[in-house]
C-alpha cells in the first residue's frame, strides 16, 4: 500500500515537472536555441511591440508596408544605408559615379548567414533575378521596366552597374535593393512560394530566429560574423501586447508609442526618453474618378476640402498633436514644403452650395485599426452636412490595401507613415508616367485623373541632379497639386515613442525616414 | 416571486424611460460632435463626451434602443424558428425529426463565437447581419426544448383521444400545444434577448458591427482602444456607463426569465 502511494506521488511529481517544462517551451524566444550568444552584445534582449503579421521577412514574402520591409532589412542587407545626414557605406564600402555608371566596392568580409561569402556575383545575380521575379518592394523598377541597363563584374568585390538614365534617386535605388545569396536562389524557380529555412538567409546584422504569423511574433538573432557595425542585442523580439503603454510600464517591451494624453506624464519622468516624429504620419482620401466622373470637376474637389473640418480632426483624433495637411501634400514641417500652396479653409456653406444639388452618394473605404474609423466618421459627418451621402466601409487594413490596388472603391481613406521622406513619392502618386505598380497605397494616386503639367514637373524633378533646382521643382509641383487637388489630403499627425534611457537609447532616424523602430541603424552600434 | 419580477421590470422600465428621454428630448445628437473632446460630466453633457466630442448619454440612449431592437428581433426570429421546428420535429417524428434533430445538434455543437466572427467578417458590417447571425445560433436550443415538450404532450391521453376523434394538427396546435409551450417560449425569448444584446456587444467589440453605429459594444470597444485610457480619468465617464448599462439590462432580463421559469416549474 505504501509502495503504491510512493509510486503515485512520483507519477504526480513527474507529471507536474513535464507540464512546466512543456509550457516553458512555447514562446517564440525558445523556438531557436542561441546558447551563449548574448555574451559580447550590449543587450541580451530588446523587445518591441509585435502583434501584427507583417509577413515573412524575406524580399518576396514581407508585407509592403514599413514594418514589414524593416523586418526584412534586418535579415537582408543592401549596398547602402542612410543615417541622419545622408547615404552611408553598408555592404558597399565605397562607391563612385561616372555618367551612367555606378561602381560599388563591397566589403570583402561580408558573409551570408550560412557562412558563404558575399561576392559581386550575388549582386549581379540579384539584379537579374529581380528583373525576372520582381520582389515586394522593387527598388530597381522604373516606368520603362528596370533602371539597370547592364553590369560588369570587375572582380570579387567590384561591380560596375550601368543605368539607362542617371536620375536624382538612382544611387538610393541601387543602394536599397536586398541582396540575395546566389547559391540558394539560383535553384529557386518560384520565389513567391519558396518558404524553406534557406529563404531566410541573408547577410544582414540579424539572423532570422522565429516567426509566428498568428500572433505577429518575430525573433531575430545577432549575426556573430557580421562584417558591419555590431548588433546591439543578442536577441531582438517583437512580442504581441494588448496594451503597449501597460506593457512598457511592466517592462514587457522597451519601446512604445506615447499617447498624446500621456506626454506630460512621461516628459516629467527623467528615466524615460521621448522622441517625436514630426508630421510623419498622415491621412489622405483617394477619389476614384473612374467610378465618379463628376469629381473630374476641380471645383467639386475643392468643395470637398471646404466641407471638411480638418482642424477638428487634428484636435479630436490626434489630440492636437499634428497639423492640417498641405493641399500640396508635402507636410508643413518638411524641408521641401512650399508655403505658397493654395489653402482651403473649412467653409461648409460654400461646400454645400457646390455639392448639395449633385446628389452624390459614395462609399468611404477605410481600415479598421488605429484612428481610421474615427477619421472616416468625422469625414462622413462633414460630407453629409454638405449634401454628399457617405457609407463608411471599415475592413482590415490589408483588405483595404488590396481593394485600393484593385480600384474597388469610391473614396478611400489611407493612413500611413513616411510623409517626411524626400518627396519623390509625389511622382508615383500624381504623374501619369510613373504610376506606382506595387501594392502599398501610400504611393498610389487617384484613379481616372491625368494632368500634363503635374506629370511634367513630377518627372523633371527626378532628372534634376542639382539639389536646389530640384527643390524648386518640387515646390512648383506642390503648388500645381494644390490648385488641382486630385487627392484630398486630410491631416498629419506627430507621434511619439518612449524608451528607458538607462536600458537602450540608440534609436536613430535617417535624413529620409523618421520611424526610429523601422531603421536598421537603430539596432546596431553607432 | 411576482414581486421580484416586478422589481426587475421596474428597473428595465426606468432605464427605458431615461433612455427615451435621452433619445427623443435630450438636446445633443448621438452621431455628431456637440462638445469638446473628452469633456467631464457636467450640466450640459450629463455623462461627458467622448474623444470626438460626441455626447456619451445621447450615445448610450441610442445604444439602448439599438440593443433592444437587436435583442427583440433576434428573439423573434430565433423563437419563431425554434418553436416551429421544435413542434414539427416532436409532433411529426420520423424523417422530419431526424433532419431537424441533426441540425439542432449541429448548431448546438459548433463553437458559436468563432463561427459568428467568421460569418460576420464574411457578410460585412451591418446590424441586420448581426441579427441574422445571432438568430442562427439561438434557435437550436429553443427547438430542442420545444421538441422535448411536444413529445411529452403528444404522448398524453387527451391528445391521443383528440386524434382518435379526428382532430387535425392545426386543432391540436392551437388548442393544446401553443397553450402549453408558450410559457416555455416566453422564458426563452427573454433569455435570447439578453444573450443577443451581449453577443451583439461582443461582435461590435471585435469590430464586426456597423463601425459608425452607436451600440454599447462599439462604445466599449472605442473606449478600451483609446490609447492610455487607464492612465487617465476618461474611462470613468466613457467606459463605465455603457458597461454598467449593458450589465444591468442583461442582468434584469436574465433574472426576469429565471423567475418566470421558477413560477412555471413550481
Amino acid at each position: 500500500m505504501r509502495k503504491r502511494k510512493l509510486i503515485l506521488i512520483l507519477l504526480l511529481l513527474s507529471f507536474i515537472f513535464l507540464t512546466f517544462t512543456a509550457c516553458s517551451g512555447q514562446g517564440p524566444s525558445d523556438v531557436t536555441q542561441i546558447g551563449n550568444q548574448s555574451e559580447g552584445y550590449r543587450l541580451e534582449t530588446l523587445k518591441l511591440a509585435g502583434g501584427t503579421d507583417w509577413g515573412m521577412p524575406n524580399p518576396y514574402l514581407h508585407d509592403p508596408r514599413g514594418p514589414g520591409t524593416a523586418k526584412m532589412k534586418l535579415v537582408f542587407d543592401s549596398l547602402l544605408e542612410a543615417d541622419p545626414s545622408g547615404d552611408i557605406p553598408w555592404l558597399a564600402k565605397e562607391w563612385s559615379i561616372e555618367g551612367n555608371t555606378y561602381t560599388f566596392i563591397i566589403n570583402e568580409k561580408a558573409k551570408f548567414h550560412d557562412g558563404e561569402r558575399v561576392s559581386t556575383e550575388d549582386i549581379a545575380f540579384t539584379i537579374d533575378y529581380y528583373k525576372k521575379y520582381p520582389p515586394v518592394t522593387n527598388y530597381l523598377a522604373s516606368a520603362q521596366g528596370n533602371i539597370v541597363k547592364d553590369y560588369e563584374i570587375i572582380d570579387d568585390t567590384t561591380i560596375k552597374i550601368t543605368v539607362y538614365e542617371p536620375l536624382a534617386n538612382t544611387l538610393v535605388q541601387l543602394g536599397s535593393f536586398a541582396v540575395l545569396p546566389k547559391h540558394i536562389w539560383e535553384k529557386v524557380e518560384d520565389p513567391y512560394t519558396f518558404t524553406g529555412p534557406e529563404a531566410l538567409i541573408g547577410s544582414g546584422p540579424y539572423r532570422f530566429g522565429a516567426y509566428d504569423s498568428a500572433t505577429g511574433s518575430y525573433e531575430f538573432i545577432a549575426f556573430e560574423d557580421y562584417y558591419g557595425p555590431k548588433p546591439v542585442t543578442a536577441r531582438l523580439l517583437f512580442v504581441p501586447v494588448s496594451h503597449p503603454v501597460l506593457a512598457f510600464e511592466n517592462g514587457e517591451i522597451d519601446l512604445a508609442d506615447v499617447p498624446a494624453d500621456l506626454l506630460d506624464k512621461y516628459r516629467s519622468d527623467p528615466s524615460v526618453g521621448i522622441l517625436g516624429k514630426d508630421n510623419d504620419f498622415g491621412y489622405k482620401m483617394l477619389i476614384n474618378m473612374e467610378r465618379h466622373p463628376v469629381f473630374k470637376d476641380v471645383e467639386l474637389r475643392k468643395a470637398i476640402y471646404h466641407a471638411l473640418d480638418r482642424e477638428g480632426i487634428v484636435e479630436k483624433v490626434f489630440r492636437g498633436e499634428g497639423s492640417v495637411a498641405s493641399a500640396g501634400y508635402v507636410p508643413v514641417t518638411s524641408l521641401f514644403y512650399n508655403e505658397r500652396v493654395e489653402k482651403y479653409d473649412y467653409n461648409p456653406s460654400l461646400a454645400a452650395g457646390l455639392l448639395k444639388d449633385k446628389k452624390i452618394s459614395v462609399s468611404l473605404l477605410t481600415g479598421n485599426s488605429g484612428n481610421d474609423v474615427k477619421v472616416a466618421e468625422l469625414i462622413k459627418i462633414n460630407l453629409e452636412e454638405a449634401g454628399v451621402k457617405v457609407n463608411v466601409v471599415a475592413v482590415d487594413s490589408k483588405v483595404r490595401d488590396e481593394k485600393i490596388f484593385a480600384g474597388e472603391y469610391d473614396f478611400a481613406l489611407v493612413g500611413n507613415g513616411g510623409w517626411g521622406r524626400l518627396p519623390d513619392y509625389l511622382r508615383t502618386m500624381y504623374s501619369s508616367k510613373s504610376k506606382f505598380t506595387g501594392t502599398n497605397p501610400h504611393y498610389m494616386g487617384p484613379l481616372g485623373y491625368d494632368n500634363a503639367k503635374i506629370t511634367g514637373l513630377a518627372e523633371r524633378q527626378l532628372r534634376e541632379l542639382d539639389f536646389n533646382k530640384r527643390k524648386e521643382l518640387l515646390e512648383e509641383l506642390q503648388y500645381e497639386i494644390s490648385k488641382e487637388v486630385p487627392i484630398i489630403v486630410i491631416a498629419n499627425q506627430t507621434s511619439y515613442v518612449m524608451f528607458r534611457k538607462d536600458y537602450y537609447d540608440g534609436w536613430v532616424k535617417t535624413y529620409d525616414y523618421q520611424q526610429f523602430e523601422q531603421n536598421r541603424l537603430s539596432y546596431v552600434e553607432k | 416571486m411576482i414581486k421580484e419580477i416586478k422589481v426587475y421590470l421596474f428597473i428595465l422600465l426606468a432605464l427605458a424611460l431615461i433612455f427615451t428621454y435621452g433619445y427623443l428630448f435630450y438636446p445633443h445628437s448621438p452621431v455628431k460632435p456637440t462638445g469638446l473632446s473628452l469633456e467631464r460630466p457636467s450640466a450640459v453633457h450629463v455623462l461627458g463626451t467622448d474623444d470626438l466630442g460626441m455626447d456619451i448619454f445621447a450615445q448610450i440612449s441610442r445604444g439602448f434602443y439599438i440593443s433592444m431592437f437587436i435583442g427583440l428581433s433576434t428573439a423573434g426570429l430565433a423563437c419563431s424558428a425554434g418553436g416551429i421546428l421544435g413542434i414539427a420535429s416532436g409532433f411529426r417524428g420520423g424523417k422530419t425529426d431526424g433532419v431537424i434533430g441533426f441540425f439542432i445538434n449541429l448548431f448546438l455543437s459548433v463553437p458559436q463565437l468563432p463561427i459568428m466572427i467568421v460569418i460576420g467578417a464574411f457578410f460585412g458590417q451591418s446590424i441586420w447581419n448581426v441579427i441574422v447571425i445571432i438568430s442562427l445560433f439561438s434557435w437550436a436550443s429553443i427547438a430542442k426544448i420545444v421538441r422535448a415538450k411536444t413529445l411529452q404532450i403528444k404522448s398524453k391521453d387527451y391528445i391521443k383521444i383528440a386524434q382518435s376523434y379526428g382532430a387535425s394538427f392545426f386543432y391540436i396546435l392551437t388548442n393544446h400545444l401553443i397553450r402549453e409551450i408558450s410559457p416555455l417560449l416566453l422564458v426563452n425569448t427573454l433569455a435570447v434577448i439578453g444573450k443577443a444584446i451581449v453577443q451583439e456587444a461582443s461582435l461590435a467589440f471585435l469590430g464586426l458591427s456597423d463601425p459608425v453605429s452607436k451600440t454599447w459594444g462599439l462604445m466599449i470597444n472605442k473606449a478600451v482602444n483609446f490609447p492610455g485610457i487607464y492612465f487617465t480619468h476618461y474611462w470613468l465617464w466613457w467606459l463605465l456607463p455603457p458597461l454598467v448599462c449593458l450589465m444591468l439590462t442583461t442582468y434584469c432580463l436574465r433574472m426576469i426569465s429565471r423567475e418566470i421559469e421558477n413560477t412555471i416549474t413550481k
